[in-house]
């Protein structure tokens, strides 16, 4: 791996997203093989698979979570030497978990802000001493949560404290927290897990008009496939750590290798 | 009942961040500070300023050191005494090295130097979380103690390693009486206090809580963990310096480093933990409940029990009931008094805003 930043050709159709030849393994343990793929600037990309096919490990290489043993990530045409979770937010990467990692303690607007720490000027000093810029700065922060709050439809419950709330709401906030951050590419894992259809349903909406209203890249980890082949533009397939297929919904849809391993083949 | 809520309504985001959003609740705290600035000096008898009103607000603030680090930022510590030790020490070795220092601001450096300590300190926490961390912090509790034993210099060559109070006095009004004492800790405690609150409302204050709650998420979303908890041990030891500087001049007035031993960080860790972690005003709650409680079984037992048993046993008796208390209320009460303070408030709302 280079260990320089460098940008790729200028004047390319440089894709906002850019995986190459990433192989990740724990000990013996292959999580995912030689996994490249790209996803343009706009687009909703859905990873689906068999459970263990390795979506959520591939998610925490992006974000700098786990480090790859090989391979790349081009974000933005920019090949960062090192990424960690720190760095990929800053550099507007966000994203939900499949087992939602709100912060339990706090309020659903504490949350929501708290998802807004990078774009915090003021230290914390000037924030004690109540200095004029930065009060008029918390009131920006909060106006901006509070527009997401209305976007997700859940400022009735600004000041519930989250673990009280249901679970499909908390899957509401985390969201909600990731938007916080204005983010580029929004990285979801599984947003509709256990979730009913109504709440599905909603959940899809969401993400549409978030792609829609505010342009952002989203990745997606989704098992229904039913929601993944209405909302996706581009579906990637994995299947035991290595990519089986990649494409518009209606190709992947028909493809032979993705139907064998998702119900079985004929022997 | 009065806590009516009606007509009250924020309009801009700076009313609906103010501590005391209701008009009752900013009274009912007006009240309080006129009581405890002007009636109690004028009132209390010298035995209840010296004896129990001082050392309850030195232990509120050394409480709210520790909950600042353990209940917010969420890094367990041990080391609550050797922090109230280095400040104190620390605090003593301006005053008698620098010439002319005005004793608030060795009050603020020795505080200072305990806020390093607390870094240097909270290294491990970097790595290692809960339990582990526990042990390594308690490490700070013995080094510190006894480093200051072994090396006179500390105590500038005092054969017991005893050190003594500067003068205490602010631009030339004298404080050495018990109500002057007591006055500068009520004024040192209520200014920590109210930035403590407003620490803990800031961005930072949301970052400790972040961390605390799930770390990974934490850094997920970009906040820098390891230098958040990093400021936490410092800020949360920058007040335990300042509460060892008051223990040491304000209370005791002559203090060896034996008097910042385990013991001492057990009494913090339980003001904190009965007080309730996450609270501030429960460091109030909880120290009351440590220093006062005490006393009440001790003059309940002279007088109820005098001459059933022997005194002796009145005292074990004494320590025994104590503790039962303690372990009931935990049971009870596992968030602490913070929460039944809470459930009160909540059921004093007028319906239909009571939740």
């Amino acid at each position: 791996m280079s260990t320089v930043a460098r940008p790729l050709a200028p004047g390319a159709d440089v894709p906002l997203l850019a995986v190459d030849g990433i192989s990740l393994s724990f000990g013996g343990v292959k999580a995912v093989t030689d996994i490249s793929f790209a996803v343009r600037s706009g687009e909703i990309c859905s990873l689906i698979g068999p459970n263990g096919a390795g979506k959520s490990s591939l998610l925490n290489v992006i974000n700098g979570v786990y480090r790859p043993q090989r391979g790349r990530v081009v974000y933005d045409g920019v090949a960062a030497a090192r990424i960690t979770p720190r760095r990929a937010a800053r550099s507007g990467i966000a994203r939900t978990f499949q087992n939602v990692a709100l912060f339990k303690g706090m309020s659903v607007l504490d949350n929501v802000l708290t998802g807004r720490n990078l774009q915090v000027r003021a230290g914390w000093f000037r924030q004690v001493l109540g200095l004029r810029a930065a009060r008029e700065e918390a009131d920006g922060h909060r106006r901006k949560a509070e527009e997401i709050l209305a976007f997700l439809h859940i400022q009735a419950y600004r000041d519930t404290p989250v673990g009280k709330l249901p679970y499909g709401l908390q899957k509401r906030v985390e969201l909600a927290r990731a938007l916080a951050a204005e983010p580029r590419l929004l990285l979801l894992d599984e947003p509709m897990a256990g979730m009913n259809l109504e709440e599905k349903m909603d959940m899809s909406c969401f993400i549409l008009d978030i792609n829609r209203d505010f342009g952002t890249t989203v990745v997606l980890i989704e098992h229904d496939l039913g929601v993944v082949m209405d909302i996706s533009d581009h579906v990637v397939v994995l299947d035991y750590g290595r990519k089986i297929a990649d494409g518009a919904p209606a190709e992947v849809r028909d493809n032979p290798d993705v139907i064998a391993a998702y119900i079985g083949s004929a022997h | 009942m009065f806590l009516s809520e009606t007509g009250q309504f924020s309009t801009r985001y700076a009313d609906d961040r103010r501590v005391f959003r209701l008009r009752q609740a900013r009274l009912g705290i007006v009240a309080l500070l006129a009581f405890a600035y002007l009636a109690v000096p004028l009132w209390a008898s010298d035995y209840w300023l010296s004896a129990i009103l001082i050392p309850f607000l030195v232990l509120s603030l050394a409480g709210l050191g520790l909950n600042l680090l353990t209940g917010y930022a969420g890094q367990l510590s041990l080391g609550t005494a050797a922090f109230m030790a280095v400040g104190a020490f620390a605090a003593y070795n301006f005053q008698l090295r620098v010439e002319g220092l005005p004793f608030l601001a060795s009050f603020l450096l020795g505080g200072l130097v305990a806020a390093a300590a607390g870094v240097v300190f909270g290294l491990p926490s970097l790595r290692i979380k809960g339990f582990y961390l526990i042990v390594s912090t308690l490490a700070a509790q013995f080094l510190v103690e006894w480093a200051l034993t072994k090396f006179g210099w500390f105590s500038n060559f005092n054969p017991s390693g005893v050190i003594t109070a500067p003068p205490l006095s602010v631009l030339g009004v004298d404080l050495s009486s018990p109500a002057g004492r007591y006055l500068l800790t009520l004024a040192v405690v209520t200014v920590l206090f109210v930035v403590a609150v407003r620490i803990v409302r800031s961005d930072l204050g949301r970052s400790w809580m972040a961390v605390r709650d799930m770390d990974t998420a934490a850094a997920v979303i970009g906040i820098p963990v390891a230098r958040t908890k990093l400021l936490a041990f410092a800020i949360g030891a920058f007040y335990c310096g300042v509460a060892g500087s008051l223990w040491a001049f304000a209370y005791l007035g002559t203090v060896e480093p034996h008097g910042f031993d385990l013991n001492r960080s057990f009494q913090v860790l339980f003001i904190v933990i009965i007080g309730g972690l996450g609270s501030i005003l429960g460091n109030f709650l909880g120290a009351a409940f440590i220093v006062l409680l005490p006393l009440l079984l001790s003059n309940l037992g002279g007088s109820l029990l005098s001459g059933v048993i022997a005194p002796g046993d009145t005292e074990n008796l004494q320590k025994i009931l104590f503790g039962v208390l303690i372990i009931l209320f935990l049971i009870r009460e596992p968030e602490g008094l913070a929460s039944l303070w809470r459930g009160l408030r909540a059921r004093a709302r007028v319906w239909p805003l009571r939740d």
